[in-house]
């Protein structure tokens, strides 16, 4: 199926090949027609992105953290496009959970900062030069002295129950209730 | 030119306390009950009426529905999602079920891609009418928004006989949509719809697009500049204002635009006016292409995905995997990260709202020197919308 795929879009092996030659330590495929992705390593990050910046891709469309407790790894997945090329690409990553930190990316694309904010507010992703980590977000302050994470080891249904016992509305036995 | 310990005596005299300004500055925290910021807020550093410093405060609506969305089965979360863009609900149905097809290897049926299709552009349609609305009431020009209200509301009309909802429709799910096109009847009304709209454009223009206190307001605040608008990630109306044709439908076509006639327009001042007037031609676009689909009409066969795992909903099992799709919204790009591991619930699901990138570092900036008056209208302008931050 993968070859496929390469075959009908000979564009997007082009563009891998062009980027890797560049930034030789990463990994590149296409996934399908406008759908690239490339696996690079946490310490070459900040390399890869101004590469791709210089290679076509001007847009940063969000920075996606996904929580993999069994691996004990945080996946961080770059999403760029590029108009010119008119391609999708991802850029994952992947962080230790227990110490989660990854230089920022903000040098290259500004709007980082904003998605940075965020995935430190929810995944408690580190990013090292990123001056507005610890300004509110979305979070309460209430809730983020509490800890609260998506990540998967949070208990949300204990916190909740915790948080809004006063209203009498959660069963501390009960364990199924319909979200 | 009375002092200002003239005016602490005076004040004295009849029994007031007058504080002495110590600072030059004040601050003023704007929203999140002021009308134009929509449960959004913003803490502006002012010096007399000029904004000096402006903090997004964001994060009113944040009902944790990527956390949600991981503890509920795979087509339950699309009446969650939808939640997340309201002027355009079917934008995140669209995204989401896109991804999930995607993961699933499914085919839509080209009966469904074209009534998909038809719910996006009824829904950008009405989305541009919203903002009209919007626009209108902060410039003071009231006749066209309320207009722009009326005529939404035969689209919601329309959406209700299609959907069986008003304003959020719950309709576009992974294989294709929920139930079929009511008939022939709401075909006609739609092309009656699209008709009507598009003779009313003229009055827009008259009231509010060609109108000389709506020019003298939009024009040449809140400007930004082509490399900015790129490095900040704005896309949409906002981006195209700046110089830059990127389209989602033309840049990463979907479902029926590859076949569809559209233009797409491009403004190089980048001021509020700039994106006001895309938005306008845009409106006229997306009522062309509706009428081009409907001239095409829908293509027979079935409205979803022929696949017996579609039979047990709750228990439909997405195979391992990953999909990033997204669409032009009204907004701008919206985009969806869909990841599964095989179970019968989402193991991660990020939306990327448009709104993220011009709601947050970019509205800081471009309110800096602005006026507090041009505040609500450089907001209405880049068409902010919060839940689509906060989400």
């Amino acid at each position: 199926m993968a070859e496929e795929v390469k075959a009908t879009w000979p564009k997007g092996e082009e563009i891998v090949s062009a980027l890797l030659e560049k930034a030789p330590y990463a990994e590149g495929s296409v996934r399908r027609e406008r759908r690239l992705e490339f696996k690079v390593p946490a310490d070459r990050i900040v390399d890869f992105l101004r590469t791709a910046k210089a290679s076509g891709f001007e847009l940063l469309l969000q920075i996606t953290a996904v929580d993999w407790p069994n691996e004990g790894e945080i996946e961080l997945v770059y999403q760029l496009f590029s108009i010119s090329h008119g391609t999708h690409a991802m850029a994952k990553t992947r962080v230790p959970r227990d110490d989660a930190r990854i230089s920022s990316v903000m040098d290259i694309y500004p709007v980082a900062e904003t998605y940075e904010r965020d995935a430190h507010e929810f995944y408690k992703v580190v990013f090292e030069g990123n001056p507005k980590l610890e300004m509110p977000w979305i979070l309460e302050d209430e809730d983020r002295e509490a800890g609260v994470s998506h990540r998967k080891d949070f208990d949300m249904l204990g916190y909740v129950k915790k948080k809004y016992k006063i209203l009498d509305r959660f069963d501390e036995d009960k364990e199924n209730y319909v979200i | 030119m009375v002092s200002q310990q003239e005016l602490i005596r005076e004040a004295r005299e009849n029994g007031m306390e007058l504080l002495p300004l110590e600072k030059d500055t004040y601050e003023l925290f704007f929203g999140p009950q002021h009308m134009a910021t929509e449960n959004y807020s913003l803490i502006l550093k002012m010096d007399g009426h000029r904004v000096v410093k402006a903090i997004a405060n964001v994060g009113f609506l944040h009902r944790g529905f990527e956390k949600l969305a991981e503890y509920r089965p795979w087509h339950t979360n699309i009446a969650l999602l939808l939640r997340i863009c309201v002027p355009e609900p079917d934008v995140p149905e669209a995204i989401y079920s896109m991804a999930v097809d995607e993961i699933m290897g499914w085919e839509v049926p080209d009966r469904a891609q074209w009534i998909r299709t038809t719910v996006l552009e009824m829904a950008r349609v009405s989305a541009y009418l919203f903002w009209i609305m919007g626009l209108s009431f902060k410039l003071g020009v009231y006749t066209a928004g309320q207009w722009a209200a009326a005529y939404r509301e035969r689209l919601m009309a329309l959406f209700e006989q299609l959907t069986g909802g008003r304003v959020y429709h719950i309709y576009t799910i992974p294989g294709g949509v929920r139930r079929d096109i009511p008939g022939d009847r709401w075909l006609r009304e739609l092309k009656d719809t699209v008709e009507y709209i598009k003779a009313k454009l003229k009055d827009f223009d008259n009231l509010l697009f060609e109108n000389y206190i709506a020019h003298r307001r939009l024009e040449g605040i809140g400007v930004m500049d082509k490399k900015f608008a790129l490095a900040e990630g704005v896309t949409g109306p906002n981006l195209r204002a700046t110089g830059v044709a990127y389209d989602v439908r033309r840049a990463d076509p979907y479902l029926l635009y590859p076949e569809l006639d559209f233009e797409v327009p491009v403004l190089k001042e980048g001021d509020a006016l700039a994106r006001a007037m895309i938005r306008r031609f845009e409106l006229e676009q997306d009522l062309y292409i509706l009428e081009q689909l409907l001239e095409m009409g829908p293509p027979s066969g079935p409205y979803k995905v022929q696949d017996p795992r579609l039979k047990n909903l709750p228990r439909l099992k997405v195979p391992a995997g990953d999909a990033f799709a997204h669409v032009e919204a009204t907004k701008g790009d919206f985009g969806a990260y869909v990841v599964s591991d095989g179970k019968n619930k989402p193991y991660r699901v990020q939306i990327r709202g448009p709104s993220i990138s011009h709601g947050v570092r970019v509205i800081e900036q471009l309110l800096v020197g602005a006026r507090l008056a041009d505040v609500p209208v450089i907001l209405m302008s880049l068409d902010n919308c919060p839940p689509d931050i906060d989400r």
